[in-house]
Order: C-alpha cells, then sequence, then structure tokens
C-alpha cells in the first residue's frame, strides 16, 4: 500500500470533521474520494499533506509515519497536492509557477546559485526543460509566458495540476480537479489522468462531477467525516448509504 | 525568433551602454569639480541605496520590516565598539559587524518567522525599538543618549576615498541583490511571497526560506552600518530610529517595490531634494515633502518613478486616443446631413 489512514480523527471546537477515518491507496491506482459538501473530504486531504495536524490517528506513507509532518517535508517524500480553490503564484508566469515548484529538483546549493556555477546552469537548463514538458502534457505551452492570473480558469486549474507534476511526486492528489471546466476541459483533464496512470502514478482525487468514476479504480465515499463505505464503482454507487447522503431519505 | 533575439541582444546592448555611462559619470563627478558638499550627500546616497535595496530584497519573501534601521544600528555599534575597545582596524571590524548583524537577524527571524503580514511588520518595528533600548542600557559601552565618538577612521580626513570605497560597495552589493534575485533563490522568496500554502506544498520550507531572506537582508544593513560608523566617526543612536526605517521604507515605495531598481531610484531622488533645492526646503520640512511625494507616487504611479517612462507613454497614448474621439466627434457633427 502506499498510502494507509488508520483512526483519523480531526476536531474544529465542538464539530467533529474527520471521525476515526480509514482508508487505503494502492500504488498505481486511481482513487476517488467522494461525499456530499462539508463530509470532510478536503480536511481529509490537509490531513495528510500536513496544512492541518490530526488530533488522533496515524497516516503511513510509502512506509513512512508522516503522522502531523510539515507540509513541505511531505512534499520532499513524494506527496504532490492541487488545491479546489485554484490557489497559485499569481504574479508568475505560467512557466515560472511549474518551474518555481520544482524546488525540490533543482539540486543547487546556495553558493553554487549566488556565483552562476557551470553546476546551477545545468540544473536550471534541466528544471526548465523538465517545466516545459509538463506544460505539454497538462496543454498549457501556448500560455506559458502569460501570468498565472490572467489564465482563465479552466486553464488555472490545468496549471494547479502542472505544479503538482512539477514535484514529481509518487502520490498525487487532486482536490476537484474538474471543479468549473467545461466539457472538453474535462474530457481533456481525464485523459491526461489516464495517461499518467499508466505511467505508474498514484492519484487519490476529490471530486463532485461524478464523470470521474469512469477513471476511478477504487472509490472511497464519506459523510460526517466517516466513512459509509468502499469498494469498486459499481458497489459504492449503489449503497445505499451513499444514495442517502446525496439524495436524503 | 530571429527578431525577438535581435530585440533581447539590443536591450543588452542598450542597459549596458547606460550602465556604462552612469559609472563614468560617477566615477568622474569628484574630479568634475563637484564641492565636497555633494560628495559626502553621494557617499550617504550610495549607503542608503543599499539599504533601501536590502529592505526591498527582505520585502522578496513577502515580509515588510519595520526595523530596518535596528539592523543597521546594530552593525554600526559592533564595528565601532570592536574597533574602539580592541583597537582593531575598521578592515577586519566591518565584516565583523555585517556578519554580527546577520547571526543576529537570523537568530531573530526564528520566531519571526512564525508571523506574516502586519503581525510580522509589528514585530519587526519592536525589534528596532528594542534594539536602541539596548543601547541604552549599555550605556557604558554604547555611550547611551549622548552617543558614541573617537571611532577609527576608515580612510583619512579625505572624502574622495569614502566616495570611491562606497560607490564600489554598493555595486558589489547591488550585483549580489540582483543575482540572488534573479536566481532560483530568488524565484523560491516570490513564490513563498505570493503563496505560502502552495509554497509549502511544492516542498519549500517557507519559513526557513523567509528566515535566510531576513538574515541576507540583515547582513547588508549591518555593513552599511559599519561602513556608516567609520565614515561618520560619530554615532548617535538617533540616527537608527524608527524614522529612518520609515525613511528607508518611503524610498523603496517612491522608486518602485516591484522593481529591482525602484530603490536606487527612490533613494537617490529623495535624497536628493534637500541638498539640491536647500535655498528653497528647509531641512525640518523634509517629513512633509516625503510624505507628500510618497502621496504623489501613490496616486498617480504604480509602479513608482520606476514606471514613470511606462506611465507617461499611457497618459499620452490616452491623450491622443481622446483627442482623435473628439476629432471623429467633430466631423460627424460637421458633416452634412440628409
Amino acid at each position: 500500500m502506499l498510502l494507509e489512514i488508520s483512526k483519523l480523527t480531526k476536531t474544529f471546537g465542538g464539530l467533529t470533521a474527520v471521525n476515526q477515518f480509514e482508508m487505503t491507496v494502492e500504488e498505481g491506482n486511481i482513487v476517488g474520494l467522494i461525499g456530499p459538501n462539508g463530509a470532510g473530504k478536503t480536511t481529509i486531504f490537509n490531513l495528510v499533506t500536513g496544512v492541518i495536524r490530526p488530533d488522533s490517528g496515524t497516516i503511513v506513507f510509502d512506509d513512512k509515519n508522516i503522522t502531523g509532518k510539515s507540509p513541505h517535508s511531505i512534499a520532499a517524500w513524494g506527496i504532490g497536492r492541487t488545491f479546489q480553490l485554484t490557489p497559485l503564484f499569481a504574479d508568475f508566469t505560467t512557466l515560472e509557477n511549474v518551474s518555481a515548484s520544482a524546488y525540490l529538483h533543482s539540486r543547487s546549493n546556495f553558493w553554487r546559485t549566488l556565483f552562476n556555477t557551470q553546476a546551477y546552469c545545468r540544473n536550471e537548463a534541466h528544471a526548465l526543460e523538465k517545466s516545459n514538458q509538463i506544460l505539454d502534457l497538462v496543454g498549457l505551452s501556448e500560455v506559458k509566458n502569460e501570468l498565472a492570473k490572467n489564465l482563465p480558469h479552466g486553464y488555472q486549474k490545468m496549471l494547479g495540476m502542472a505544479r503538482a507534476l512539477a514535484v514529481q511526486p509518487k502520490l498525487l492528489m487532486l482536490d476537484e480537479p474538474l471543479g468549473g471546466m467545461n466539457a472538453s476541459e474535462i474530457t481533456f483533464t481525464m485523459e491526461i489522468m489516464k495517461k499518467m496512470r499508466q505511467e505508474g502514478m498514484t492519484i487519490l482525487v476529490i471530486e463532485h462531477n461524478m464523470q470521474i468514476l469512469d477513471l476511478c479504480d477504487h472509490v472511497v465515499a464519506i459523510n460526517f467525516g466517516q466513512k459509509i463505505c468502499d469498494g469498486c464503482v459499481a458497489d459504492v454507487t449503489h449503497h445505499p448509504e451513499v444514495i442517502k447522503a446525496y439524495l436524503g431519505e | 525568433m530571429l527578431k525577438n533575439r535581435f530585440l533581447a541582444d539590443k536591450r543588452k546592448i542598450t542597459k549596458a551602454a547606460i550602465y556604462a555611462f552612469l559609472l563614468i559619470i560617477l566615477l568622474l563627478l569628484p574630479k568634475l569639480g563637484i564641492s565636497i558638499y555633494y560628495v559626502h550627500i553621494l557617499i550617504g546616497v550610495f549607503l542608503y541605496i543599499i539599504m533601501t535595496s536590502s529592505l526591498r530584497l527582505i520585502n522578496l519573501s513577502g515580509q515588510v520590516s519595520l526595523g530596518h534601521a535596528g539592523l543597521m544600528c546594530v552593525g554600526a555599534y559592533t564595528s565601532a565598539i570592536i574597533s574602539k575597545n580592541l583597537d582593531w582596524t575598521p578592515w577586519l571590524t566591518i565584516p565583523i559587524g555585517a556578519l554580527v548583524t546577520f547571526i543576529i537577524a537570523f537568530l531573530v527571524a526564528i520566531p519571526f518567522s512564525r508571523l506574516r503580514g502586519l503581525y510580522f511588520t509589528m514585530v519587526s518595528l519592536f525589534f528596532g525599538m528594542a534594539v536602541l533600548a539596548i543601547n541604552e542600557v549599555f550605556e557604558k559601552i554604547t555611550g547611551g543618549q549622548s552617543g558614541m565618538v573617537g571611532i577609527q577612521r576608515l580612510f583619512g580626513v579625505s572624502k574622495i576615498p569614502y566616495y570611491y570605497f562606497c560607490l564600489a560597495l554598493m555595486i558589489v552589493c547591488l550585483f549580489i541583490m540582483h543575482r540572488l534575485e534573479f536566481s532560483r533563490i530568488g524565484l523560491t522568496w516570490k513564490a513563498v511571497a505570493q503563496s505560502h500554502s502552495v509554497a509549502s506544498s511544492t516542498g519549500i520550507n517557507e519559513a526557513r526560506q523567509r528566515i535566510i531572506c531576513f538574515a541576507i537582508g540583515g547582513f547588508f544593513a549591518g555593513l552599511v552600518g559599519a561602513v556608516y560608523a567609520h565614515y561618520y566617526v560619530v554615532l548617535s543612536v538617533t540616527t537608527f530610529g524608527f524614522f529612518t526605517s520609515i525613511y528607508i521604507f518611503i524610498y523603496m515605495m517612491v522608486g518602485g517595490i516591484n522593481s529591482f531598481y525602484g530603490p536606487i531610484i527612490g533613494t537617490t531622488v529623495l535624497l536628493l531634494i534637500q541638498p539640491l533645492f536647500h535655498n528653497v526646503i528647509r531641512e525640518k520640512y523634509i517629513p512633509f515633502i516625503f510624505a507628500g511625494v510618497l502621496l504623489i507616487v501613490l496616486y498617480l504611479l504604480p509602479k513608482g518613478l520606476f514606471g514613470l517612462p511606462e506611465q507617461l507613454r499611457l497618459w499620452t497614448r490616452k491623450l491622443r486616443r481622446e483627442e482623435k474621439t473628439a476629432l471623429q466627434e467633430e466631423v460627424i457633427h460637421r458633416a452634412p446631413r440628409n
């Protein structure tokens, strides 16, 4: 298992946002995390990526206990993520966004950078080439010199994904990657996700758009911070608790 | 493609020509017979350009510091005290002063790094005040309110060697700061400034980056302070007070906070206003003048004085467009109607 979450609990004041939550993510799979608004999906993402610390429970990633570790350490261990509201480096160009996100792989220390050594130039050229490849993959090459804040919403979402890919993660966590996208953008994004799975990437995805289920190998449904059920797509979508959570009694 | 490359090359050549021209002028100025008073003023301009640029360097990581003069004070007193009490040459105590400031800036930046925005600005302001208070506590060594006198000179009485030394120091410091800003280090700092959560998610230890950035900014401030001590030979706490920090901040804002050249332009213009117009502007009116210039710049020039040529082009274009529209309307108005 690449990711194992067990008995994860997080409370905010009197509200239990995540309650004894358990799930696993197998390597090479696309796993969907679904649930109605306020179910605690993004909180689980934030707990896994270290943005907030859990009250109890453990998160094991790639055989390492990452519970309560800082976000930058978790990123360094191989978890890349996107955000629901697409925060980006708004004043950077598209290319700079990806290039800055390749921080972990720039491999130049302070002095090499300061003295602009050959090794630094080589590393930077490599990082730039890698960033351009990622932009090619997500179809943003044509707008690579545009400021991120001037891009349309769908492009910004794709840039968020490109940014996460620049981390070269083992596990990619996507928070509503299809939110606010038009039909062709959705198809394109799903194609990219499929391609990434073929290349061996593991993806954990939160999404309200049920089209995403076509891609998922495994789905976990959550409501009120607790897991309702998990399994293959057909099992979960026909589960009475899931139907109740989405449509009511 | 070729055209773009040609334009980029042309821009580079123009830039290099401007730099060379400015350097020649600055090198020749003392030989051109300018009075010693202006040599003194220019030495101050060179030193304060480093100060303002280093404040902007700290700002690259999203930290607005109002305690920069405090860091300058640390460098000045460290160098002065060591050279005076141990009789060490300023050539040794100046780097020591800068290094001590770097260490102190690094240490204070550790708790500061937990704060952002206005909260950081507030503690940086208190840091500046605390430095002055500590200065008074150790009155026996620092001279307290009465100040410190009898500090060794870096060169003789003549101001000319100081002029060339400070000019060289400014060029070296600006070169390093330019290199820092336009390398991966600067890119990382700017990323941290724009979104700490996104930066962390890409593996950037944003707290560490802000600490390093503040400490490097502190190094340059300490360096300026140390040189200042061995040039003026007299130190007074009032030199490093709250107003100095505010003035440096104003120089940066007036010049343009988003450009590397902004602090250079802002500091030069504002520090030369009073000496150039000393017949009209008395020193006591300086705060009003600075506040006025700052207000005008904030209202009319969003990119500071650095953005003035671009803003002028925009205004001219707008004016031309308005004239054209007026002319077209007049033509339509005068046209015979059926």
